[in-house]
């Protein structure tokens, strides 16, 4: 109880995790039993939500994106008490109302009204409250005669608006959907966004999972972005939409992986920084365009010797646009603490036109002949521009003469 | 119980004061529709509903009374020595049993055939075995009173008047019973063959058991053992209020009670600590 201080805090999660055991043979189980039983957690597991932090207060909207198998879903079991966190603590105060699975804890062998009765005790209503809001939750459902038939012989859609139908009825402070809303068909995601904004408008709060930033962008103001099972940026809807875009069009152009770093603490030369405009986190960077992008990276050399750094911008589907080195300059790194050395280098009325772009910085050798480490950031330039392409190029125009009215100063207002 | 500390349950209710009474309430709540919901899935589709409840008890002691006391021909020792007179008898035993070996062996799987009720909704697990017990008791309750009453309108000898009483013994084999369940369901979810095992164990501990029996039956030395059985009590305490066959000493059954609710709390403790765990063993 003490997790949740202040009155509007609805969501406090801390350090969370969550980790399956491993378990492939019927032995494992008899001896994670034991260890249970004697009170030891040391079961041997796989992490799939590693330290998540986050907090949701009364009236606010988080969107929860990622890719699959992101850990995502696992989130929201863990926020709804459906899954028990490993690590870390959560804590929810509220009415929760949660639209998990598809057709998650209804019975197929029940009619549709049968299961309203069934959920509703879930929720714990009673059997009054229940009879109270039945014919609500059946017109919102809209499902006609099926809701006397059997779950079993509805469509998908059928099942989803039942569920939603129910879950509107219940009018939770806390409404925790997961990417569900997708099966209805247009008419009922209508409805369902219409009641989502209407709920969020009268001070409900959201965490919404979905694969269409569309929605998120809709209906959330925060987001979320988990991937591989820990948060890679928290935020503003559109930064953080913008980035997980953004790292997608990388992904899909097979940017290299880079060294992780146990490997790459080996090498003759490895790098110990890559901050783009003084942000050191791995999380994308947003930058508007014009302005001065600044690169600074640190180099450990094992030997002392020199190295060489170098630095490219690529497009984000790997396109490489500009790329130098400091031995190309006839510049040297800066000694830097012990066997170190830093270099910075800053790219001024920053020409790259609105989009997402990979920033690298590599580590080479004195003589600028073998690579040895590659870091990557992803960087989002913002700006307001119709001009087509990558980058602004420098120009003048000749014979020519203003529009009587400007139909758009952006291009001048850089 | 303890629970890694840093591993807490989602409160899934208003923490406002009152928060312990209405998650009860909700419990309850689920406890009551999962209890009717497992009786009428278990008529659900039988032409004869809930009569098979009544049917298929009777026709087990039609076969036993007709084994016991015409094949074998067993007679009650001391009391009334006509063939009729061991239908009671055994009466007081198969119902009991019946309501405990299957409160138990169904309970024993129903954390593992919810599955996908668990991973899916937030619920106190603890409800779905309290449920299964509940219902396996309700309809050999209801069966027990009915079939005492039948036989004494036919003319048994059978103290009606007591029958709050021997009721109220059947609900401390229902905490016994529970504490088995709760056991066994947590068990199973990790150590699969446990079902297996109770399948070919709950008839043995039947014969082990006076169900069809009594104690006088057994050879002077091995009557003691029974002691050791903590179902022993029941057909024993039953006979001599109902029937008037034997007596039960108040020490034995204050000395029963203990050992129902210490193992109900036993039982319903490793069940608490292996709860948060299911979901990532089912």
């Amino acid at each position: 109880m003490n997790a949740v201080a202040g009155d509007n805090l609805l969501v406090e999660a801390r350090d969370l995790g969550k980790s399956y055991p491993k378990v492939f043979r019927p032995r494992d189980r008899l001896r994670a039993l034991g260890k249970l039983l004697l009170g030891r957690n040391d079961i041997d597991s796989v992490a799939v939500l590693r330290d998540v932090n986050l907090s949701v207060r009364r009236g606010e909207s988080l969107g929860l994106i990622g890719e699959n198998g992101a850990g995502k879903s696992t989130l929201l079991k863990l926020l709804t008490g459906v899954l028990t966190p490993t690590s870390g603590s959560v804590a929810v105060r509220g009415r929760v109302g949660a639209l998990l699975e598809l057709g998650a804890g209804f019975n197929p062998e029940y009619s549709g009204r049968e299961n309203i009765a069934m959920s509703a005790a879930l929720y714990g209503l009673n059997g009054d409250e229940m009879r109270n809001k039945l014919p609500e939750i059946i017109a919102f459902a809209d499902i006609g005669r099926y809701i006397d038939e059997p779950v079993k012989h509805y469509s998908s859609g059928m099942v989803v608006r039942l569920g939603f139908a129910i879950v509107a009825a219940l009018k939770p402070d806390l409404l925790i959907t997961d990417e569900v809303l997708a099966v209805g068909d247009e008419s009922f995601q209508k409805k369902c966004i219409r009641w989502m904004e209407e709920f969020l408008d009268a001070g409900g709060t959201l965490i919404l999972v979905s694969h269409s930033m569309y929605h998120i962008q809709k209906l959330c103001r925060q987001a979320l972005w988990l991937r591989e099972g820990a948060v890679a940026a928290a935020g503003d809807v559109f930064e953080v939409t913008q980035a997980y875009l953004a790292y997608h069009e990388r992904k899909l152009a097979g940017a290299v992986q880079p060294i992780s770093l146990a490997a790459a603490q080996g090498l003759e030369f490895h790098l110990l920084g890559f901050a783009v405009n003084g942000i050191a986190q791995e999380m994308p960077v947003f930058v508007d365009a014009g302005s001065s992008l600044r690169l600074r990276v640190r180099v450990h050399s094992r030997d002392g010797r020199v190295p060489v750094i170098g630095i490219g911008i690529a497009r984000a589907d790997g396109t490489p646009l500009y790329g130098l080195t400091t031995e190309i300059d006839g510049v040297q790194p800066r000694e830097d603490g012990e066997k170190a050395y830093v270099a910075e280098i800053e790219f001024q009325n920053l020409a790259l036109l609105p989009g997402a772009y990979t920033l690298k910085a590599h580590a080479a050798d004195t003589e600028g002949v073998r690579l040895f480490d590659t870091l990557e950031r992803g960087a989002v330039v913002r700006g307001k521009t119709r001009e087509f392409g990558l980058i602004r190029l420098q120009h003048l125009w000749r014979d020519v003469e203003s529009l009587p009215v400007p139909i758009r100063s952006s291009a001048s207002e850089r | 119980m303890s629970r890694d500390n840093a591993c807490r349950r989602v409160e899934r209710f208003p923490l406002i004061a009152g928060m312990e009474s209405q998650q009860v309430t909700t419990s309850m709540a689920l406890a009551t529709h999962f209890i009717r919901r497992e009786l009428r899935n278990r008529y659900l589709g039988s032409l004869s509903g809930g009569l098979w409840a009544l049917l298929q008890p009777l026709a087990q002691l039609a076969i036993y009374g007709f084994v016991w006391a015409y094949v074998f021909k067993m007679r009650l020792p001391g009391g009334d020595a006509s063939p009729a007179a061991v239908v009671p008898f055994l009466a007081l035993g198969v119902w009991p049993w019946n309501a405990f070996a299957e409160s138990i062996s169904r309970s024993a799987t129903v954390i593992q055939e919810n599955a996908g009720l668990i991973g899916k909704v937030a619920l106190p697990r603890s409800v779905l075995v309290i449920a299964t017990t509940s219902s396996s008791f309700l309809l050999h309750g209801v069966g027990f009173c009915a079939i005492l009453t039948v036989l004494s309108l036919l003319g048994m000898p059978i103290a009606l008047i007591k029958l709050p009483l021997a009721l109220l013994a059947f609900a401390m084999l229902y905490v016994l019973a529970l504490g088995f369940a709760f056991l066994f369901a947590a068990v199973q979810v990790f150590v699969r063959d446990l079902s297996q095992v109770l399948a070919q164990i709950m008839p043995l501990w039947m014969f082990v058991s006076p169900v069809l029996y009594s104690r006088e039956f057994l050879p002077q030395a091995y009557r003691g053992w029974l002691d050791f059985n903590p179902f022993t009590f029941y057909p024993e305490f039953f006979r001599a209020l109902l029937l008037g066959l034997g007596t039960v000493e108040p020490f034995v059954i204050f000395r029963t009670l203990m050992i129902a609710v210490a193992a109900c709390a036993l039982g319903y403790a490793v069940f608490q600590r292996l709860d948060s765990r299911f979901e990532d063993f089912l």
